[in-house]
């Protein structure tokens, strides 16, 4: 019955502290980061998160890009992965969403409300997780 | 501060140095563009940074600011460059999203305590007021500075952004006169409404407005006041809001066994100026319970040995807290769980995960009314019930707060059956035992937020807020079942029962005020009296009591059965027929045009005459099923009488032995379909 899980990969320090901060104290998540995709994917691999909350544009290898290795991947590949992207594009989400992503989220966005958000992209089993099995 | 928030304070801190940088590769590439060129390896590097802050800023709370870094990202990044005919908006863009940011660095120095600041400043409410007419504006600013309040006032919405962002307003009063529908101070109403939590809104309109209630309540909501009315009035509707939303002399206490999940509920909820107590475990929960004498409990459903409903039954035993507002967090939301849940005696639920606009908002509501409750309160020693005055004006509160909040509230009028009767045979002292009996039961049925009055000696008013009249009616049924088991005894040892009759009205559907719901609710009364009272009526059309045809139709051989259930139906004021014999169930039901047409039907499978399944395919056969429900009765859940009864039209099926209270809640949703 540990607390559920989630995985958050950003190149920005500030965004990473922000989130995680927002889905420890609101959603009672168990928060790990990675600062790119490459050292997501690695660490996606280890520690089999319940969710991952992943940025789009890194300088190794983007959102999209991590999130293709990580359905490649059938140790992986069941895990959900909500993209947030400052793209404002209307066109960009719908692509980022017709990855196959469990959701899209922008950037900014509010710590007060950005645990609800992830939990409502969710699919009802990891956003549940935390629930006494 | 709460964690969350104060957190992110510090993550800002942390990264003051890096936001700085960013605005200052892109300041630098703005420049580049006029004085010796913009190189790509800079145009890069400044969108990207433009980039950055984009997706950074509105985080820290400054939206504006991602919108222009958004802007400036979208220019730096078209192909070789902006245009140099771009350069003034983009420097304009610069020195507007260097402005933002010079607020977010300044304003966290300036949280540090001033020295020389006026002590009492902190004490004051800060409100805003945003009117284009400066003299009105003037005639606020001094009355409210007369009432304590420490005012500002914007002319334009965009100022009064900038003031609600320097310092957030406990309250804005918001001239939507001259407002255009879809304009801007409806934008600036939707994001106060929208903040966590909400700035209450007072809105001013003139009966011209352009701007009607329906789309500033599809915004958020707000208050209305006329602009007409003079400004000490809504100075004092401004400072009833305020007070609304302070209830900082609130405690809540928190009691679950998952640490995660108390420190949620405290972030959440601190915001809101709640004082929060948690406990982890259920043994220190009493010491906890008893030392803080909070104002609401928390608690969770879920917890090992004792559980939450456990806790709640014992804490709903001691006469201390019997009024305590208790809220359950529960991940089951099953019909059943819920059911059980009310029965311990909590008032409300909020599900796992916690969703954190809920959860406040029903905590709120609760303190709210206790605060509603509390303020007005005055009770009569015998009934315990509220003066007729003073629930007069709890009522007006509980209305006025449903009206806010968009919610129900079921007025039930009860009037004893004979009471000058009873009184006169038994003696003013058992009529005052009956009297003090039905106070007893009344606060033990409804919860401490309702309002209870004594209308007149022996009639009482119930308002319940949040339930419908259908609620009501199964409600006070309920109470009205528990209160004939009661007897009284006279000097001579003499035995008496006595019963009582109910009205139900429902706020706002059969009435917008007290009167009208009192009236609604009367006349429901006196049909009930005129059926022989010990029932319960809902508001509905007054039929003719002879010629009425019967709501629902029990066809069922054994007696015993039948007359408990139509003893319970009639109790809720519902027409009722029987049928023992399937045959002539079938001769009054069915046909071209039936004798007798019901809303719904309980229909027994083993009949005399003609079963229940030859019934109903009869009822099907003549299309009754179109207009009526069936539910059937199986004494033996045999699987396949079931299918068939579903497949030919029955809307439900019951197995013998039910409950009789579970059966009513079957045939009340079958009643709503």
């Amino acid at each position: 019955m540990g607390r559920r899980h989630i995985l958050l990969i950003d190149d920005e320090a500030d965004i990473r502290e922000v989130a995680g901060i927002s889905l420890e104290a609101i959603g009672g998540w168990r928060v790990s980061t990675a600062s790119g995709g490459e050292e997501g994917i690695a660490k996606a691999m280890a520690e089999k998160p319940d969710a991952i909350l992943c940025d789009v544009m890194m300088p190794d290898i983007d959102g999209p890009t991590t999130f293709a290795r990580l359905q490649e991947n059938p140790e992986t590949a069941g895990i959900p992965v909500v993209l947030l992207t400052a793209r404002v594009q209307h066109a960009d989400r719908v692509g980022f969403a017709q990855l196959g992503v469990a959701g899209v989220l922008s950037k900014p966005f509010d710590p007060m409300a950005l645990s609800d958000l992830v939990d409502a992209l969710l699919p009802p089993l990891a956003a549940g997780a935390s629930e006494k099995q | 501060m709460s964690a969350v928030p104060a957190a992110v304070q510090a993550v800002l801190e942390e990264h003051r140095g890096v936001l700085g940088q960013r605005m200052a590769t892109v300041e630098e590439a703005v420049t580049a563009m006029v004085s010796s060129g913009l190189d790509e390896d800079l145009r890069a590097r400044a969108e990207r940074d433009a980039h950055k802050l984009a997706g950074s800023l509105g985080m820290f709370g400054l939206p504006r600011g991602s919108e222009l870094a958004a802007e400036l990202e979208r220019s730096l990044g078209v192909p070789g460059g902006p245009a140099p005919a771009e350069m003034p908006r983009l420097a304009e863009l610069v020195l507007d999203l260097q402005n933002q940011l010079q607020g977010l660095l300044e304003h966290t120095a300036e949280d540090e305590p001033q020295e020389g600041e006026d002590p009492s400043a902190a004490n004051r409410h800060a409100v805003l007021f945003v009117t284009p007419d400066p003299e009105l504006s003037d005639r606020l600013t001094v009355e409210a500075v007369g009432r304590n309040f420490r005012p500002r006032s914007a002319v334009t919405c965009v100022r009064a952004r900038r003031l609600a962002a320097e310092e957030p307003p406990e309250a804005v009063v918001l001239d939507v006169t001259f407002a255009e529908p879809g304009g801007e101070s409806l934008d600036f109403l939707e994001e106060l409404s929208g903040q966590e939590p909400p700035v209450p809104v007072l809105v001013l309109t003139a009966s011209e407005a352009l701007v009607d209630r329906v789309e500033v309540a599809r915004r958020g909501g707000g208050t209305f006041i006329q602009r007409a009315r003079p400004v000490t009035d809504v100075i004092e509707a401004m400072s009833d809001m305020v007070k609304r939303v302070a209830p900082a002399h609130f405690k809540v206490l928190a009691v679950d066994d998952d640490p995660a999940i108390l420190g949620a509920v405290t972030a959440l909820l601190e915001p809101s100026g709640l004082e929060v107590t948690t406990s982890e475990e259920p043994f220190g929960f009493w010491e906890a319970l008893t030392a803080t004498s909070p104002d609401l409990l928390l608690l969770d459903l879920d917890m090992p040995d004792p559980n939450g409903i456990e806790l709640c039954r014992a804490v709903r035993a001691d006469d201390r807290f019997g009024q305590l507002p208790i809220v359950f967090l529960t991940s089951h939301s099953a019909p059943e769980r819920v059911q059980e849940i009310f029965e311990a005696g909590a008032d409300d639920y909020v599900s796992k995960p916690i969703v954190g606009q809920e959860l406040i908002t029903r905590v709120r509501n609760r303190l709210e009314r206790v605060r509603v409750h509390r303020e007005l309160a005055e009770k009569d020693d015998l009934t315990g019930a509220a003066s007729r005055r003073r629930a007069g004006g709890t009522l007006g509160a509980l209305l006025a707060l449903a009206r806010d909040q968009g919610q129900p509230v079921s007025l039930a009028l009860i009037d004893l059956d004979g009471f000058k009767r009873f009184n006169d045979n038994l003696g003013d002292p058992t009529g005052d035992a009956v009297l003090r009996g039905l106070g007893e039961l009344i606060a033990d049925t409804f919860r401490g937020e309702d309002v209870v009055g004594r209308w007149g000696d022996d009639e009482f008013v119930i308002g319940a807020y949040g339930m419908t009249r259908d609620d009501g009616v199964q409600r006070v049924a309920e109470m009205l079942e528990a209160f004939r088991r009661q007897r009284y005894t006279n000097s001579e040892g003499r035995h008496e029962r006595i019963s009582f009759s109910a009205g139900v009205a429902e706020y706002p559907r059969d009435g917008g005020d007290i009167q009208t719901l009192h009236r609604a609710a009367d006349e429901a009364l006196t049909r009930s009296k005129e059926r022989g009272g010990d029932r319960v009526f809902p508001v509905g059309p007054g039929t003719d009591i002879e010629t009425a045809q019967p709501d629902i139709v029990v066809v069922d051989d054994d007696d015993v059965l039948a007359s408990l259930l139509i003893d319970s139906l009639q109790t809720r004021g519902y027409r009722t027929r029987r049928f023992a014999d399937g045959q002539e169930a079938a001769d009054a039901l069915s046909g071209a045009s039936p004798a007798i047409a019901p809303s719904l039907i309980l229909l027994d499978v083993d009949l005399p005459g003609l079963d229940g399944l030859a019934v109903l395919r009869q009822l099907a056969r003549d299309e009754v099923l179109e207009r009526t429900r069936v539910i059937m009765l199986t004494a033996h859940s045999g699987e396949a009488e079931v299918v068939e009864a579903l497949e030919l039209g029955a809307c439900d099926h019951v197995s013998k032995p039910f409950s009789i209270p579970i059966l009513i809640q079957r045939i009340r949703r079958a009643l709503r379909r």
